[in-house]
């Protein structure tokens, strides 16, 4: 079924949607673009050439950290889970993303 | 704990890249595969699934791409394949590669050779425990006991200096010197440190084997003892584990070898043993020394202590000696100098200077090779422009380019570090005598670290601007071929001729540098020595006091010698000197003055003590102006014979001839003069002429003298008719430096020779490179109006006026680098005053020569060219567009 509005998704945002999605429970890549779109309703599209690099990104920071694991189809996946400092950069950047997203609400509703 | 799983997956990224780049693969491959479910569980066919998933995904390359960009390790990835594009690149042009690395192999080659010097004798410090610490005395001596004769104390002895035990931790004192190594095969000499008991503990340094002088082995009549060089062990003792204790033989006494030097020790002077100095120094301490021992003091500063102050303790201990007719001349801060300064002396500005010299010659060669490449570049902007079209970042054409000049920067810095290994060795005679033995030239890491910084700097500096420049070449108008031609457009064209304008500069500058080094070397050989080498054969000897302990001894050797020589037929003339002339340094001096009328201060005279048997001033080719040669004292009297040079008889009997008055000599003995003998310059050619006066060797026959031959047979073949006379004599007598007079004299100016030599090759480089540069510009210049000299040759154009039009463009090329060439030589050639000699620093010849031979050179490369154009088929100039 073809969806008709699909958004790219800023690239600062997708780094802090991974870290939620993986707050909830370790996950495979594909799992974690699946959840990211289901949970938005379709709103938010994640393409594989943002994801992965983004993936990649955050575990060289030390945010994530991977395994490889049985999938639930039996392949070999791996999955991607956070860690301790990940946990606090969600926390801190979920805090400052609300600010953000209030400070653009208020220059919308003045002008 | 989180940070280092991320460094470590990063490092993981970087340096297993297989590793990392297969669990992406599957990773991908599992997205994809979880996608193509996705879509079969939609509903799709299994085809279908598959193509959505495909198109959805996006390719997998781009992928790749994406993470690897995010790995970092895509630089090192680039960077390994931008070296391998370059090095193809440069196979496919073998001849231009050769050309580019044998350039920047010259010139990096020649400055690291030269920094291998400056480091050895100016950056290094001094192989010595905390060598800041360590200073030179002056004005402090040792004392003197001689039999029976006290000498006035004039000045602080060594033991003043030592009690000054807050000041200095350690005081003392070396001397270098030479012996007769005997009993162990062919009596050899062999260079000997005499040194206080303290002067290895000073310098920090410690005995390999064994163990170090003691306090009571510096007091006269010690048992003898020696510590030998880990050099001298291996050869003469065989590394023996147990040389202890073994005995070695010098000057005829046996001496217990009490320790072995590690590995690389030789100071002063590459010493091979060391012998301890006994306070006071006694005759039997003038063993290693001719007439004089030349001492120096060496002394670590108290932890604490500041230069400054050990200069004013040292004035404070001078002040009581200053006395109203010999003041104190030397200042505070030349009493107490730092060691290593003390020893380098002025060799270091005069490796300085060369230094810069070889900077100008790198700087030729890197314009040369940047002008290569910017022609290269030129030439390949068909296809530079092609990839920018198709999406390459001018980052990384630029990235490319660069690729491959730090490539021929490397490969030519490779071939630069041969050279300078090579080139080293010639290098050793730059090195001041008295550091020699603590400063040996290698090519070690701090070499070759330089070399890769040059190189490396040499590569950008000449990649990166013919990589700018080509850049910039429009995109459209390279590809459509027509307009600028294969020269190269204006812009380009004019920024080449710039760099040849400067390489001839440059060049110039060279050349009249080399102009002057060789006008200098040529009035130092025409200078008048005062003797005719040639034909002359020479060498020296130390008569041991054990062998001949008596004056009698002595002067019957001598006569034995002299005897023999006289015999053979090939001999001319022989004789024996104390002290050999133009040796480089010349010995002692006496005081002497006319009988009874000894002048005032000012016009004192010192003369150079010579003693030497009558035949000396035939041998040697010295003329006699007047008079006879001294011979014995006659029986019954107390004076003596001498003969004066022009220089003294001038200054006490000026216009009169001073034969038949006597000579008093340093307030104490008389000789009669009986002849005057025309100047002879003392230690080298640039010496000043001085007095001097020769008095009979066999009167006092000295143990260290030089035997002199003249024959009818070449110098080189006397050497040898001189060394068996000594042996048919005295068997077991050690000879040394057995040379020709000629060999004698080139010695002395061989850190010059060598200097002009280098000096003069780099112009000679420098001139070629200059050469090549004009060449190079003048061929592209033709190259690019092949098609307009074409038809103008067609069209009836006389073709030597074609090729006076190519010359005369090159000739202008030259001439404008002249001036600058001029001007720059002019400004700088100040810096070479402590290099000439006997010319000015502005002398006309050199600097009307050199611009002659340049613009001459200039003519002939730019020749070949016009020769080329001038012969150019019209119908095939029209066919290469």
């Amino acid at each position: 079924m073809a969806r008709e509005s699909r958004s790219e998704v800023l690239r600062g945002a997708i780094d802090l949607l991974v870290l939620k999605t993986l707050a909830l429970e370790p996950m495979h890549g594909w799992g974690i673009g699946q959840r990211i779109e289901q949970i938005s309703g379709g709103e938010l599209l994640v393409r594989q050439g943002s994801l992965y690099p983004a993936l990649q990104r955050l575990e060289h920071a030390g945010l994530i950290e991977s395994e490889w694991g049985p999938s639930e189809s039996n392949r070999r996946a791996r999955y991607y889970s956070l860690t301790r400092a990940g946990r606090r950069a969600l926390e801190k950047e979920t805090e400052s993303w609300r600010r953000f997203a209030a400070a653009i609400e208020v220059v919308l509703e003045t002008t | 704990m989180s940070l280092m799983k991320g460094l470590k997956a990063r490092l993981t990224s970087i340096f297993r890249p297989r590793a990392a780049e297969s669990r992406m693969e599957e990773e991908l491959r599992f997205h994809l595969e979880m996608e193509i479910d996705k879509n079969i569980r939609a509903g799709m066919p299994p085809g279908e699934a598959r193509r959505r998933a495909m198109i959805s995904f996006g390719g997998l390359d781009g992928h790749r791409e994406a993470m690897r960009d995010g790995r970092g390790a895509r630089l090192v990835g680039d960077l390994g394949r931008d070296m391998r594009v370059a090095l193809r690149g440069l196979a496919r042009n073998p001849g231009f590669a050769a050309v580019a690395v044998l350039t920047v192999g010259i010139g990096v080659g020649a400055t690291t050779a030269v920094f291998s010097a400056v480091d050895a004798v100016l950056l290094r410090p001094l192989p010595f425990a905390e060598p800041g610490r360590l200073v030179e005395l002056d004005e402090i001596v040792i004392p003197y006991h001689t039999e029976g004769r006290e000498y006035p104390k004039s000045r602080p002895y060594i033991t003043d200096a030592r009690a000054l035990t807050d000041t200095f931790t350690d005081v003392a004192a070396y001397a270098p010197g030479g012996m007769n190594l005997g009993g162990l095969g062919t009596p050899r000499r062999i260079r000997v440190g005499v040194v206080t008991a303290n002067f290895l503990s000073a310098l920090g340094v410690r005995p390999l084997l064994g163990r170090d002088f003691t306090a009571d082995e510096e007091v006269p009549g010690a048992p003898p003892v020696a510590l030998v060089s880990y050099g001298l062990w291996g050869t003469a003792m065989g590394a023996d584990p147990d040389a202890v204790g073994r005995a070695i033989t010098l000057n005829g006494h046996t001496h217990e070898v009490v320790g072995v030097m590690p590995r690389g020790f030789a100071f002063p002077d590459e010493a091979e043993v060391w012998l301890p100095m006994s306070i006071p120094i006694t005759s039997a301490t003038f063993d290693a020394f001719r007439q004089y021992i030349p001492s120096r003091l060496v002394a670590r500063l108290a932890p604490g202590v500041t230069i400054e102050q050990a200069r004013s303790r040292a004035r404070a201990l001078l002040a009581p000696y200053e006395q109203p007719d010999r003041p104190v001349e030397a200042t505070p801060a030349e009493l107490v100098r730092p060691l290593h300064r003390s020893l380098v002396g002025n060799g270091g500005t005069e490796l300085l200077v060369l230094l810069g010299v070889t900077a100008l010659v790198l700087l030729v060669a890197s314009t040369n090779v940047a002008n290569l490449l910017l022609s290269r570049a030129v030439a390949r902007r068909h296809e530079i422009a092609l990839r920018s079209m198709l999406g390459a970042s001018s980052f990384r054409l630029i990235r490319q380019l660069l690729a491959e000049s730090s490539l021929l920067a490397l490969l030519g810095g490779a071939a630069g570090v041969a050279v300078a290994v090579m080139g080293a060795q010639l290098l050793n005679t730059l090195v001041p005598s008295a550091l020699s033995g603590a400063a040996p030239i290698r090519v070690d890491i701090r070499v070759l670290g330089f070399a890769l910084a040059v190189a490396v700097t040499t590569g950008l500096a000449f990649g990166l601007w013919p990589a700018l420049a080509a850049r910039r070449t429009s995109a459209a108008g390279a590809l459509k071929g027509g307009g600028a031609g294969p020269g190269g457009d204006t812009e380009t064209s004019r920024l080449r001729r710039l760099c040849v304008v400067g390489e001839v500069a440059l060049a110039l500058m060279l050349l009249i540098g080399s102009s002057l080094m060789l006008r200098s070397l040529h009035r130092l050989l025409s200078t008048e020595s005062g003797l005719q080498p040639e034909g002359v054969a020479t060498l020296e000897l130390t008569l041991a006091r054990a062998d001949y302990p008596t004056t009698a001894a002595r002067r019957q050797f001598y006569e034995g010698v002299l005897d023999r020589l006289r015999r053979n037929p090939q001999v001319v003339a022989a004789a024996a000197i104390n002290e050999l002339p133009l040796r480089g340094q010349w010995g002692v001096a006496f005081l002497v003055y006319p009988e009874g009328a000894r002048p005032e201060r000012d016009h004192l005279q010192y003369a150079q003590d010579l003693r030497v048997t009558p035949e000396y001033f035939r041998t040697m080719g010295i003329r006699i102006l007047q008079g006879r040669p001294p011979g014995p004292r006659p029986a019954g009297t107390e004076v003596g014979e001498v003969a004066i040079n022009e220089a003294l008889a001038d200054a006490y009997w000026p216009g009169q001839s001073p034969i038949g008055a006597r000579l008093q000599w340093q307030n104490d003995m008389l000789y009669e003069i009986v002849g005057v003998v025309s100047n002879v310059r003392p230690g080298s050619l640039d010496d000043e002429v001085i007095p001097q006066a020769y008095y009979s060797l066999l009167d006092t026959p000295y143990d260290n003298a030089a035997l002199v031959a003249r024959g009818r047979i070449p110098a080189e073949d006397l050497t040898g008719v001189l060394q068996e006379a000594v042996r048919a004599v005295a068997p077991g007598q050690a000879v040394y430096n057995v040379r020709t007079m000629e060999e004698v004299i080139a010695g002395t100016i061989a850190p010059r020779h060598t200097r002009t030599a280098l000096i003069t090759t780099f112009g000679l480089v420098a001139l070629c490179l200059a050469a090549v540069g004009v060449y190079g510009v003048i061929a592209f210049g033709v190259a690019r109006r092949t098609r307009e000299i074409g038809i103008r040759l067609a069209l009836g154009a006389n073709p030597r006026r074609v090729i006076g039009g190519v010359v005369a463009e090159g000739l202008l090329l030259a001439l404008a680098g002249t001036v600058p060439g001029l001007a720059g030589a002019w400004m700088l050639s100040r810096y070479l005053e402590s290099l000439v000699y006997g010319v000015s620093t502005t002398d006309p010849v050199a600097f009307t020569a050199a611009p002659v031979a340049l613009l001459a050179i200039a003519t002939l490369a730019a020749l070949v060219p016009a020769w080329r154009a001038s012969r150019i088929n019209a119908v095939e100039a029209m066919r290469v567009e």
